[in-house]
Formats: structure tokens, sequence, C-alpha cells
């Protein structure tokens, strides 16, 4: 065990923990406003790769473009599946078992009708960049992950920068922080629900289209990190943006160096259990910090 | 004096009878010599609806829907094997499956059931993954790629046939127990409102570790007729969460919180899932998909919810609009505020 092992390690966990902070922090903001845990992101995730690959098979347009083109498809997509289902849950400002079950059904009917079309084969988009590594000194990483890591972030800054500094951005914190007095002072709660569920569609449909580019791909393929996607939130705290950045680094950590730890010359995690980590990891967080990391640097106060 | 008063219209000796009535027609029907086919629907039916009634136990009573069910239906059906394959009676083994998967349930609850709902809800679902991925990596019952069990007597389907609807009505028996009894009214409690119930002196993290483990046992004893008949069973096809699911669906798509409810669901599930499955093998998570959606959005109480509707508009005179049991569980608010 070297120095620049490990930093190749590193290296490779932060690539990773960029993807899962894409890919978790559309369903934060869902969760944030509507209060609902949207099981459904599973399918948004694996409708964005194939979005990417039908465009880069047909069209020959290169996937992080595919990507890009995701966010305003998927935008609209998500605010036709606000408008057809989900406004017609009740508000509450507690997760219901309605709504989960709702987006679970919305979920199942997502993947069957992609089985329906693309059928059960593992796909995946190759590019030349899929296997050329980029390298400098010592260090290398995969090409296209350096790429997918350089598009997460900049798209979680773009995220941040609209919930801080845009009145959208504003109404969106006033009805996390508090639904009802937000209503009183007039945010309109209706449309910031649709424009948020677009949002964070749009966000699930682009960080699909990233993974894309690096897994391979079949209709089921969402479920894997729709779990890795809670695991991340719940560490964030469920509501913040910078804690679901946090969240991607400790997971992504986890899953890295975890398989490395030895005991007694024996690896305690092997590879194929490396699965179990995201899970295990969730419900001692569930039951430890319900409130998330962030509950262990600030006490946080809220009206209720 | 006497507790039990006599049934007093039609109504109530039909609800009293007719159950009698249908456990007495399967018990007698392989007297008529039915085919294979028929046989195994039957069988599969009623496994799952073991399964769908012991989901309702903690889903619809209590209130605290699990994903996690697969579990314990993948523990009764390893146990079973194991046991089997160490030359003990497949009875024993059932029963040594509902015990390994309530003590599975105790374990899993104690820890889980500090959360309160959806919180709950996405731990069980944490919880099925997990173990699956661990019992793809255990060597003694040969990982993912299945266990396989040899009986040396002959295969006799309506010895399987017996079993499973043994176990329907052991399900349904519990099930109608717990309902009229004091504990089944502190579960009932807890569903509507947790801090009033342990206020009134239920102890609600008790109960529901009581009530996962009654369900759990039926749930394993389920999954070990279940492996006996089929013989040959992997992590991915009974820990699947697909599985956790579909035993889910039934109880939601019959009528949450109410026992004949979750039978519909599961007479109903078990057809329609062995048809097809045979015929369209993705079909039906679809169906299932969009039928979740339109009960969710529409008819909360399920197929039973419809049934009153149906029967209300019939008669043409509105009694007491039934129970609000899916209005509980699913929108977290109790009969009052309406729908």
């Amino acid at each position: 065990m070297n120095l620049v092992w490990g930093l190749n390690l590193l290296i490779a966990a932060l690539l990773l923990a960029g993807i899962y902070a894409a890919m978790s922090v559309g369903m934060t903001v869902i969760y944030g406003v509507m209060k609902i845990v949207n099981l459904a992101h599973a399918g948004f995730l694996m409708l964005g790769a194939y979005f990417a690959y039908e465009l880069f098979n047909r069209l020959h347009i290169d996937p992080l473009l595919g990507a890009v083109l995701a966010l305003p498809a998927f935008f609209v997509f998500g605010m036709g599946v606000h408008w057809l289902l989900v406004r017609w849950l009740p508000k509450s400002d507690t997760p219901t078992l309605a709504s989960l079950l709702l987006m679970f059904g919305f979920w199942l009917v997502l993947q069957n009708v992609a089985y329906f079309i693309w059928g059960n084969d593992d796909r995946s988009i190759n590019t030349p960049r899929t296997n050329s590594p980029v390298n400098i000194g010592e260090f290398s990483a995969p090409e296209v992950r350096v790429i997918v890591f350089v598009a997460a972030v900049i798209c979680l800054v773009v995220l941040q920068l609209i919930f801080n500094r845009s009145w959208f951005g504003r109404s969106m914190r006033a009805l996390i922080q508090n639904p009802y007095a937000a209503q009183i002072v007039g945010v309109d709660d209706a449309r910031t629900s649709r424009l948020t569920f677009g949002l964070g569609t749009a966000f699930a449909g682009f960080a699909g289209a990233l993974l894309g580019m690096i897994y391979s791909f079949t209709p089921d393929y969402g479920r894997q990190f729709l779990l890795r996607s809670f695991v991340i939130i719940v560490l964030g705290g469920l509501e913040s943006i910078s804690g679901v950045a946090l969240g991607a680094v400790v997971l992504a950590l986890l899953e890295t160096f975890g398989p490395q730890i030895k005991y007694h010359g024996e690896y305690i995690l092997p590879d194929s259990l490396q699965p179990a980590v995201s899970f295990g990891l969730l419900v001692v967080v569930l039951l430890i910090m319900p409130k998330g990391l962030a509950s262990l640097f600030t006490t946080k106060r809220r009206l209720t | 004096m006497t507790p039990v008063r006599p049934p007093s219209s039609a109504g109530k000796w039909v609800k009293m009878v007719l159950p009698w009535l249908l456990l007495a027609g399967l018990l007698l029907l392989p007297l008529g010599n039915p085919s294979g086919n028929v046989m195994k629907l039957l069988f599969i039916t009623a496994v799952w609806t073991t399964t769908s009634v012991a989901w309702n136990l903690l889903g619809g009573m209590a209130g605290q829907v699990s994903f996690g069910f697969a579990v314990f239906f993948g523990l009764g059906a390893y146990t079973t094997g194991l046991l089997m394959h160490m030359g003990w009676n497949p009875y024993l083994s059932f029963l040594d499956g509902g015990i390994v998967a309530a003590v599975a349930s105790v374990l899993i609850g104690l820890p889980t059931f500090r959360l309160r709902g959806p919180y709950f809800v996405i731990a069980t679902i944490g919880v099925t993954e997990a173990v699956r991925v661990i019992m793809n990596n255990i060597d003694i019952t040969g990982g993912s790629s299945g266990y396989r069990i040899l009986e040396s007597k002959p295969f006799n389907a309506v010895e399987h046939y017996y079993t499973a609807i043994i176990a329907v009505a052991l399900a349904v028996a519990i099930s109608s127990v717990i309902a009229g009894s004091r504990f089944g009214l502190a579960l009932r409690a807890i569903k509507q409102d947790q801090d009033a119930a342990a206020d009134i002196g239920v102890n609600p993290y008790f109960a529901k570790l009581k009530v996962h483990a009654i369900a759990a046992a039926l749930v394993g004893i389920a999954g070990g007729i279940y492996a006996r008949r089929a013989a040959f069973f992997y992590p991915g096809d009974v820990f699947a969460f697909n599985t956790g699911i579909s035993i889910l669906l039934m109880p939601v798509i019959g009528g949450i919180g109410t026992v004949w409810g979750a039978v519909l669901g599961g007479v109903i599930f078990g057809m329609v899932q062995e048809q097809l499955d045979a015929n369209f093998p993705n079909i039906h998570l679809l169906l299932y998909g969009l039928l979740l959606i339109l009960i969710i959005l529409f008819e909360p109480d399920g197929l039973v919810g419809l049934l009153r509707r149906a029967r209300r508009l019939f008669r043409r005179r509105r009694e007491n609009p039934g129970s609000k049991n899916a209005d509980q569980v699913l929108w977290g608010r109790g009969g009052i505020a309406g729908r």
C-alpha cells in the first residue's frame, strides 16, 4: 500500500462522488419542496441513459451533448408527470405513503415500457473516449470519468446558483423552510412545485445520461443508483444541495476504500458485498443521524 | 349474558358461513381430479394469498408499510431447503422456516421500528437489497446459483396443494382473531396516531415488533411451502425486490386494512400473475404499475372499496361510508377530514 496507489484511489473516489452528487440532487430538490420520496427517480435515470443512447446511435450526437439536451427534454417531461399525477396528491409537510406508492407505480410503468421498447439487453454508449485514460505523472483516471465529473460539478454549481440567486430559487427555499408561511407571503405553491418537479426530473435525466456514458444499462438500471441516492440525500440532511455533495463524497469514499480494508490479512468486504455497504450505511444513518451529517456541525433551528 | 351474540341479519350470516364454505370447497376440490396446471395455479395462488394476508397484518392493520417481506419469504425457503436436505420432516422444516423468519423480523425490527412512516419504508428497501447481496455470497446455500431440494418421495401435487391451503386458512384465521382482539385495536390505534396510542397505554414499539414477527412467520412458512414444490430456488428469485413488491401490491390492490381485501388481492394477483407470466413475461409489472397509480389516485380502498361503492350505488342508500382504512395508511389522516 503506497502513497501513489492511495492517491489514485482517492482520485477515483472523488470522481465517483461527483457523479453521485449529480444523480442525487434531483431527488433532494423534489423532496425538499414537495416532501415526496421520488421512487420514479430510478426510472428517470434509466430514461436519461436511453435518451443519450438513442441520440448517439441514430443521430450520432456526442453523449455529452446528449446529456445537455436531456435537461430541457426531461424538464418538460417532469412537468408533464407533475401535471398528470403528482399534483393530485394531498399536500403534506411529511412524506405520505400515497406519494411513495404512486411514484413507485410510475417507476414500474417506466421500467416495463422500457422493456417493451429496448428489451432486456445490456446497452452501452461506446465513444473513442470510453477507454482512454488521462495520465498526469503517476496518476491516471479514465477520460470519460473526468469529463463526467466536470459536467456534474458544473451542473451542481448552476443549480446552487439558481437556488441561491434567483426568485424561483428563493420561493423554493421558502417552501422548504415553511410551506404555510411561504404561501402567506405570496409564493405560488402550485407553480413552484411544478417547476421544481421539472427541475428535479431534468437533473435526473442529465445524470442518467452521464451515468450511461460510464456504465452499461438495462431498463432495470436505475435501482442500484436509486438506493445510493437515498443514502446520499439522507446523509446530506434531505433538503440541502451542499449536503448532497457531502453525502456523495462520504459514500464514494466508503465504497472505494471499504473493500481495501484488511483484517488479519483478509479483505473483510469482498467486492461482491460492496452493494451492501450503502444499504447498511442507509439504515445506520437513518437511525443515528436522521437529520444528516450536517447535524454534526450545526444546530439547525427550524420553525414548525 | 353470553358474550357471543347471534348474527342479527342475513349479511352477518353470509359473513360467518361463507369462509367455511370456501374452505370446504377448496378442501374437496382435489376429489374432482383437476388437471396438473389447475393444481399448480391454485397452489401458487394460495401461497401468494398467505403472504398477502400476512403483509396486511403489519401494513394494513398497524399501518407500517414494508417493502422488505421478500427477506422472510426467502429465509423460509432457504431454511426449509437446508433442513430437508438434512433429512428433516418437511412440515417441521416449514415451521422452522417460520421461526427463522420471525427471529429475523425481530432483528430487522429492533432498529427499523425506531423510524416512522416513509423512513421505515426506505429502510426496508435497504434491508431487502442488503440481504439479497449477502445471500448471493453465502457458500453453504450455493450462493447466487441457487439451491436444490432433493426429495426421495414421488411428487404429490395434492399434498402440496393441501399444505398451501392450510397455510392460507391459518393466515386468515390468525388475521381474523387479531382483527377482533385487543391487540388488533392497539394496532389500529398505532396506525391512526402513534403518539396518542402511546398516551393511552399501548407500547407501539413492542406491538409493532410482535405483529411483524407474526407476519414474518406466516410469510416464512409460505416461502418454505413454495420452495418444497419449486424444488429449486435462488436469491435473485425468492429474495428479489420484485417478490417484496408483489407481496405489497396484493393487499393494496385488494384493499388495505381488511382481511378479505388482502385475500381478494392475493387471489387475483396469483391467478393473473401465473397466466401473464407464462404468456407475456413483462406485461404484468406494467399492469400492476398502472393499477397502483389508478388505485392511489381514485380508490385508495382498493377492490374492496370499489365493491363497497358499487353496492352503495346499487342499493341507492347511503350507509355508513365504510372503513377509512386506506385513508389512514396512505394519506396519514383519519376519516373525519374526508377525502
